[in-house]
């Protein structure tokens, strides 16, 4: 290999130097090598504890449940806004603006706003109230902080469907409609062209965009700590309690909890390559 | 009629949580039952002139442009060093500029924070100007990897034939043509500061405030109308990318025609 062949590998590790050294240092400190917590002997069983413990187990399907649901959820109502929403006439182009509009707010805003929405004396609580169908805060069934973390996936679903919107009206308008009429005129009925073209043709182009989705969704601190429950504690808030304990033997565990998140990210971003290539693939089989 | 009941229900979904924020930010304390709250006024809003509020928008404001600038400019170079070469070790360099935006921004700090308290940066601006710069730069990297990909560097070619020294093919050829990527790197980078919150937490060790950072606080410690005002304040440069975005469309169908 010349030197010239290598020098996008050395640019992508350049960029990518920073979690090199974070996930050096996670490594090291995670078996005691180093930083806070650090003792004379180096402790790799700790990987196992950690890993192995009904709070992580519990923590991690927690966060890995939510994740999923969210994901899917959104990609399915994006599915079904995009094909809802494709003329081009008022109704399209309204419907559009709004399906994207909270698509660049912070995940924090819409944390926010979920909390002030969803919350025990919330807009939603107060609604309930000034129709009569509860008394008082205290009858309003809990939305945020539940274990079945409801609140959080709505503030989730809120943020991630404008993005898989995007990406869904994106792969009609490209792939789409020419397969679509291809199939119409070979007469296949409109409900054929939906089940054999449309959806297949829309899920090939979401898959990558969900596998991102879910990645982001697992990682988010900000939503999980305004609106996630405190049992099960989601991986995020989980590292973090663990970063900042007071006993300081137990902080080694947050950069075993931190490995695992980047393990978790290491494979949604093969996922991910695999999800791009696949439609590129299955296109050159098909020629 | 079915499509305008969607839209209705769009533009509810959409909005309210919106309509909410601001509805709180002059509510003057928003107890329940109250729907529009005790005492409307502005004084949340007067808090953004100075004050706590007024200084995380500003420290935001700073770290946002110079993390969009520093991002563009190092993105351009390497996503254009990326977008060169073909074959395996540039998908392999692609998937390595991919981490820094696939991995959590808690994740990343978590493993950072100790090389930047080495380095006396821990609870510094600079420390978390640079930690900001991590993940932006993995998004402006794969933007011009994605600009690059579809670049003629024939021009550049044409250019260096007709005699033009490698300076001149850069100030009149590449720079006109990369001023608005330029500005869009510039933009996303500035976005990816202004939403930081785990990332800024760590590495500022709660001495920087940024306006998440004292959002975040104020909502936590129960103080609504502040909260809601912060939580606005932060809609404005996303707002005001898509109203960019919208005219630059338009600005191209123009073009087009």
């Amino acid at each position: 290999m010349t030197r010239r062949s290598l020098r996008p590998l050395a640019v992508g590790a350049a960029v990518a130097a920073p979690v090199f050294v974070g996930v050096g240092y996670a490594a090291g400190a995670s078996i005691g090598m180093w930083g806070v917590g650090a003792g004379d002997a180096l402790d790799p069983r700790r990987f196992v504890r950690v890993l192995a413990s009904p709070v992580t187990l519990e923590s991690t399907l927690w966060t890995l449940r939510v994740a999923f649901i969210s994901t899917l959820l959104s990609a399915v109502v994006a599915a079904a806004l995009a094909i809802a929403l494709r003329r081009a006439d008022r109704v399209g182009r309204w419907g559009r603006a709004l399906a994207v509009l909270p698509l660049p707010i912070p995940h924090l805003v819409a944390a926010v706003a979920a909390l002030l929405i969803l919350g025990q004396s919330g807009l939603l609580a107060r609604v309930a109230f000034a129709l009569g169908a509860i008394s008082g805060p205290a009858e309003m069934p809990p939305l945020v902080f539940d274990r079945g973390g409801v609140g959080m996936t709505i503030a989730l679903l809120w943020k991630e469907i404008p993005f898989l919107f995007l990406v869904a009206a994106s792969v009609l308008a490209t792939r789409g409609e020419a397969l679509e009429e291809a199939a119409r005129r070979l007469g296949a009925s409109e409900w054929d062209v939906l089940r054999r073209v449309t959806w297949p043709t829309l899920w090939r182009g979401l898959l990558p965009a969900s596998v991102a989705v879910f990645t982001f969704v697992v990682g988010s601190w900000e939503v999980a700590v305004l609106l996630a429950p405190s049992d099960p504690l989601a991986l995020p808030l989980l590292t973090w309690e663990r970063y900042i304990d007071s006993d300081l033997s137990r902080r080694p565990d947050a950069f075993v909890l931190a490995l695992l998140g980047v393990s978790i990210a290491a494979v949604a971003v093969v996922a991910h390559e695999l999800a791009t290539r696949r439609p590129a693939d299955t296109r050159g089989t098909a020629r | 009629m079915r499509r305008r009941v969607l839209l209705v229900g769009l533009a509810i979904w959409s909005l309210t949580p919106l309509a909410l924020l601001a509805v709180v930010s002059v509510a003057g304390g928003w107890r329940f039952p109250t729907l529009l709250g005790d005492d409307p006024g502005l004084a949340a809003w007067r808090s953004l002139g100075g004050g706590a509020l007024g200084h995380a928008t500003s420290t935001s404001l700073a770290l946002g442009i110079g993390t969009g600038v520093g991002a563009a400019a190092v993105g351009l170079l390497a996503g254009r060093a990326l977008a060169r070469e073909r074959g395996g070790p540039r998908t392999l360099g692609l998937i390595f500029a991919f981490l820094p935006v696939a991995t959590p921004p808690l994740l990343l700090g978590i493993g950072l924070q100790f090389t930047f308290l080495r380095l006396g940066l821990g609870g510094t601006a600079a420390g978390v100007w640079l930690a900001h710069l991590v993940p932006a730069i993995g998004y402006t990297t794969l933007y011009f990897v994605a600009v690059f990909t579809s670049w003629d560097f024939g021009i550049e070619r044409a250019a260096r034939q007709l005699g033009a020294t490698r300076r001149q093919t850069l100030v009149r050829v590449i720079a006109p043509l990369l001023r608005r990527p330029l500005a869009e790197a510039a933009l996303l980078g500035f976005l990816v500061s202004w939403a930081q919150v785990p990332l800024t937490l760590l590495v500022g060790q709660g001495r920087v405030r940024s306006l998440t950072i004292e959002v975040l606080s104020l909502v936590q410690a129960g103080q609504d109308g502040l909260a809601a005002a912060g939580a606005l304040v932060l809609l404005l440069p996303p707002l005001l990318l898509i109203a960019l975005a919208t005219w630059g469309v338009r600005e191209a169908e123009v073009v087009v025609a």
